[in-house]
């Protein structure tokens, strides 16, 4: 355990030194700043409608999987490359341990740079700009920032299986960023259910109310831009509850981690002899 | 003398100028690269709308000649308004510039996805293994290095682009026989081989600063990807916030002028009908070209938003849409439509609508900071840690 | 009463193990028993010597065989690293890390608690002699101090047995002979020591055990001295300095057990070569006595690690 702990301090100080860790707090500062950008230009734009569009779709299907690319892949890759893997592999850890360990570092990186970041963003948003239909902001802020912190952990067990799998992860992952999670979460068809971002746009549409009241009646901002038929089906019938979407996230992301402490273990990681 | 040195022999010969050195080094990239397969593949794929626009110029000369020979495949051309099939000879410019509007937009794409496959190597490597003494050492200067460099770039995307490009359009001539085609559509090869290198090497640039920012090649790939990918969400979500304020100012006045168009208590008399039915046709005229106004005023203003300058690849597009000029061709298209849906039409196809000027700085600024960070970051032997 | 376990004979036991990967084959039906002490491992480049340390420390499965140090099996087995020290050729850090930062975060990784970690720390960069640097940052580091830092983190959880892949490789003579003093320590310490190096006449004042390797297949193990005995393939050859050499020349080559003399006038002797060492020196003094044919100086011109190496590498 005392070994586990070193290993998890190790890799959360590999994660947040240098210039990488600038960058990441300055991309995810970017919602926050383009928030602003907005309420000091666009007169008439709601709060709900800045928030829907910052938290809900720039940040999962931008940031979280770019987040996710830069630090899940390079938890072994990087290790390998620079090799000081050899330091890790000769210590009285299994390798299966060694992934795990380094995969909660990244999650508890990558999910505190989405809370915190998420929590300026909210404040940016409904600082002294309150809105009628959104009573409790610092409620949508937690919920906000959870699901997103889901989401984030699926993306970041994905791809570290995938960095374990392929080397090419970086362009296997935009792939699957690009086609699964920008294209096919978007249209209305069942293949929706493989993509990580339908079941937290579920989760936010269940747990969160995104009606915008307009003179000429309700307007529900994220069933239009999430192509969910609440005129068919209201009530959303045909679509997941709650718990199984968390579930299933949740579910996902334990067995990617799984698999990957698995594959971790059987694999030699060649430093100084080839590969094949 | 019986026995020859096997040594070393200096060379006594002519030793090439500066002016070609750095066609060594892009060659040796060109080469090096070609050598993945990953990356042989991504160059056939990025073929596939080269071919489609050659068969599109192609099937088109057909047309123009009313050739027997696509007769069976005319019915597939009926995804194109009836107007221009009636008489292709005069709509040529229009098709021509459409389809290379399409061929460059897709290849911007393909080339974003090639830069990040060639690009993030480039310096990167350099650095991390410590190679810029090899090179430096040599009678090679720092700009022979860079041009080399950013010849491998500007030699991929001269293959998908510009190659491609010229080949199409000769192909279209020998396919059309009308040798009027080569005044009508010569504006086009020349845009989209200068858009072509316009793009090499503002890209190319780009991503050699980056390339020389980290010694870790993913790292400048994640950059690149940031810039293409975060900056078009970034104009996205901040154009879709506007447009969405835009059109919720439209529906509002629409509710407003039919609250006001049946706001009156219903008529008893006759009279008090014909002045009811006056008084709502007046309201809807009224309305009628309130909207108009209101589109007209969201069409203007749509020449003067910065917010899709916010994305990299639009400010390639806006570039791509001056050289090959095809905002006339777009405004034909539309006027086949009903007036009403002609302005709808036009913000939905024709692409960003600010001046082009301001995307050239915005490139040229770019360029100029890239030149900079270079500078810096690759210092001459001397000054080399 | 306690009972004592027998010293182990063998530390590190290769059993019939081979590696390739894919159609390169690194190490080939290699058998092989390193006994405890300090034992150099010799092979050009290529010969598997880095493959063999791999698979030693854990680090690669066997495609054939088995591997076992201290009595358990290496691979899969991550206990035993409490029990090994592995050196690693790269020259790879942390290099935003302290060199105090980076061994302490070794012995912490090794299972010690926080209080034991320092002290281990501390004794380890002492022992090799890097307390006056070790607040700065690797970055900065020279090479030698590079090492002499692997070389701690080697030896901070104080492993039994350590395994050391080129630790001389790019030192300066000063660091060199500190860093074989470390290793002697370590050896006169009674951990045992595995040494691969190119630099023979370092391994060969570390050890006289030495187990040459080459593609992959183990050419000999042992004594340097007894291995050179064992190659009757190439005779002896024997250096005579003597002032009328060339006379001495004419009464050895009447001798059964001399096969060649060459005359080397700018070293005043001659270079004779035998089969039967032991024979050929009990006769000399005899030799030697005789008038005009007193021998100065005799010396072995093959009877070392180099030697052996070309010998036994090149054939």
């Amino acid at each position: 355990m005392r070994s586990l702990w070193a290993l998890y301090k190790l890799s959360i100080r590999q994660q947040m030194h240098g210039k990488r860790w600038l960058v990441m707090c300055l991309l995810f500062l970017l919602p926050a700043g383009l928030a602003m950008l907005v309420r000091s230009n666009a007169n008439g734009a709601r709060p709900l409608e800045i928030e829907f569009v910052f938290a809900f779709m720039f940040i999962p299907q931008g940031l979280l999987p770019l987040a996710a690319l830069v630090y899940a892949p390079g938890m072994i890759q990087d290790e390998q490359e620079e090799q000081t893997i050899t330091y890790l592999l000769i210590r009285p850890i299994s390798k299966a341990a060694l992934y795990i360990v380094k995969l909660l570092a990244t999650l508890t990186v990558v999910i505190f740079l989405t809370c915190v970041f998420t929590g300026v963003m909210y404040t940016v948003i409904y600082y002294n700009f309150a809105d009628p239909d959104v009573p409790h902001p610092a409620v949508r802020c937690l919920q906000a920032a959870a699901i997103n912190s889901l989401g984030v952990t699926a993306y970041c067990c994905l791809f570290g299986l995938m960095s374990l799998l392929t080397r090419r992860t970086l362009i296997v992952g935009v792939i699957y960023a690009a086609f699964f999670e920008g294209l096919l979460a978007n249209l209305p068809l069942s293949v929706r259910l493989i993509t990580v971002i339908y079941y937290t746009r579920i989760i936010a549409y269940r747990t969160m109310s995104f009606v915008v009241l307009r003179s000429w009646g309700e307007s529900n901002i994220a069933a239009d831009a999430w192509q969910l038929d609440i005129a068919r089906d209201p009530k959303l019938l045909e679509h997941p509850q709650v718990g199984t979407c968390i579930l299933v996230l949740t579910l996902a992301s334990l067995v990617l981690a799984v698999l990957g402490a698995v594959i971790c273990a059987k694999r030699e990681f060649h430093v100084k002899t080839p590969e094949k | 003398m019986p026995i020859f040195d096997q040594g070393y022999q200096h060379w006594n010969g002519q030793t090439s100028g500066h002016a070609w050195r750095w066609f060594t080094i892009a060659r040796q990239g060109v080469r090096s690269a070609l050598k993945g397969r990953l990356m042989r593949i991504a160059l056939l794929a990025a073929w596939s709308p080269a071919i489609a626009l050659a068969a599109m110029l192609c099937v088109w000369g057909l047309l123009e000649r009313g050739s027997t020979v696509i007769a069976s495949i005319r019915p597939m051309l009926e995804f194109l308004y009836p107007q221009l099939i009636a008489d292709p000879k005069h709509f040529r410019v229009v098709v021509w510039t459409l389809s290379y509007d399409y061929f460059t937009i897709v290849e911007m794409q393909i080339s974003m996805i090639l830069i990040l496959l060639v690009g993030p190597n480039l310096i990167s490597q350099d650095l991390r293994f410590n190679a810029l003494p090899l090179y430096l050492s040599r009678p090679m200067r720092r700009i022979d290095y860079f041009l080399g460099k950013l010849g491998v770039i500007v030699g991929f995307l001269a293959m998908i682009v510009v190659l491609p490009a010229t080949a199409a359009w000769v192909l279209g001539l020998l396919f059309s026989l009308d040798i009027s085609l080569i005044h009508d559509t010569f504006r086009l090869l020349v845009g989209s081989i200068a858009w072509g290198l316009a793009v090499s090497v503002s890209a190319g640039l780009l991503v050699l600063a980056m390339s020389s920012l980290t010694r870790n090649s993913r790292y400048v790939a994640l950059i690149w990807l940031g810039l293409w990918f975060i900056s078009w969400v970034t104009s996205t979500a901040m154009t879709d916030i506007n447009r969405n304020r835009q059109r919720n100012r439209i529906r509002t006045d629409q509710f407003r002028a039919y609250q006001e168009e049946n706001s009156t208590v219903a008529p008893k008399t006759p009279d008090e009908m014909r002045q009811e039915i006056r008084r709502r046709q007046n309201v809807r005229q009224q309305g009628y070209l309130h909207m108009q106004q209101l589109q007209s005023d969201v069409w203007e203003a749509t020449k003067t938003d910065w917010r899709p300058m916010i994305s990299y690849t639009t400010n390639l597009t806006r570039l791509e849409q001056q050289f090959l000029g095809t905002q006339p061709a777009w405004e034909t298209v539309a006027s086949f439509l009903p007036p009403e849906q002609q302005g709808a039409y036009l913000m939905r196809m024709s692409g960003p609508q600010y001046p082009w000027i301001w995307s050239a700085e915005l490139l040229a600024g770019l360029s100029v900071v890239s030149i900079g960070v270079l500078q810096l970051r690759i210092r001459s032997l001397d000054r080399l840690r | 009463m306690n009972s004592v376990a027998p010293p182990l004979s063998s530390v590190v036991v290769f059993h019939e193990v081979s590696k390739w990967y894919g159609n390169v084959i690194g190490v080939n039906k290699l058998s092989l028993r390193i006994p405890p002490g300090v034992t150099g491992l010799l092979g050009p480049n290529g010969a598997g010597k880095s493959t063999l340390l791999q698979l030693a420390t854990g680090q690669l499965r066997p495609s054939q065989g088995t591997v076992s140090v201290l009595d358990q099996r290496v691979w899969a087995n991550p206990g035993l690293n409490r029990f090994i020290g592995l050196c690693p050729e790269q020259d790879a850090f942390y290099e935003w890390m302290s060199g105090w930062d980076f061994i302490f975060t070794c012995a912490s990784l090794a299972g010690m608690k926080r209080p034991q970690a320092r002290e281990a720390a501390a004794k380890a960069i002492e022992s090799v002699g890097m307390t006056r640097h070790m607040n700065r940052a690797i970055g900065g580091y020279s090479k030698g101090m590079r090492q002499r830092t692997k070389m701690a983190q080697a030896l901070v959880h104080d492993p039994q047995v350590v395994f050391l892949d080129e630790p001389l490789t790019g030192t300066d003579p000063v660091a060199r002979r500190d860093l074989m003093e470390i290793i002697q320590r370590m050896g006169a310490a009674g951990k045992s020591v595995v040494v691969s190096s190119h630099v023979l006449h370092e391994v060969e004042s570390l050890t006289p055990n030495v187990v040459l390797l080459n593609h992959g297949r183990l050419v000999a193990e042992g004594n340097v001295r007894e291995i050179r005995d064992l190659i009757d393939k190439h005779p002896h050859r024997i250096v005579l300095v003597c002032r009328e050499y060339r006379k001495l020349a004419a009464k050895l080559v009447a001798w059964d057990d001399v096969e060649g003399i060459e005359i080397l006038p700018q070293r005043n002797g001659i270079l004779v070569e035998t089969r039967a060492p032991e024979v050929f020196y009990s006769r000399l003094p005899a030799i030697s006595n005789e008038a005009e044919t007193e021998i100065q100086e005799v010396y072995s011109d093959d009877d070392s690690l180099e030697a052996v190496f070309k010998y036994l590498v090149s054939r």
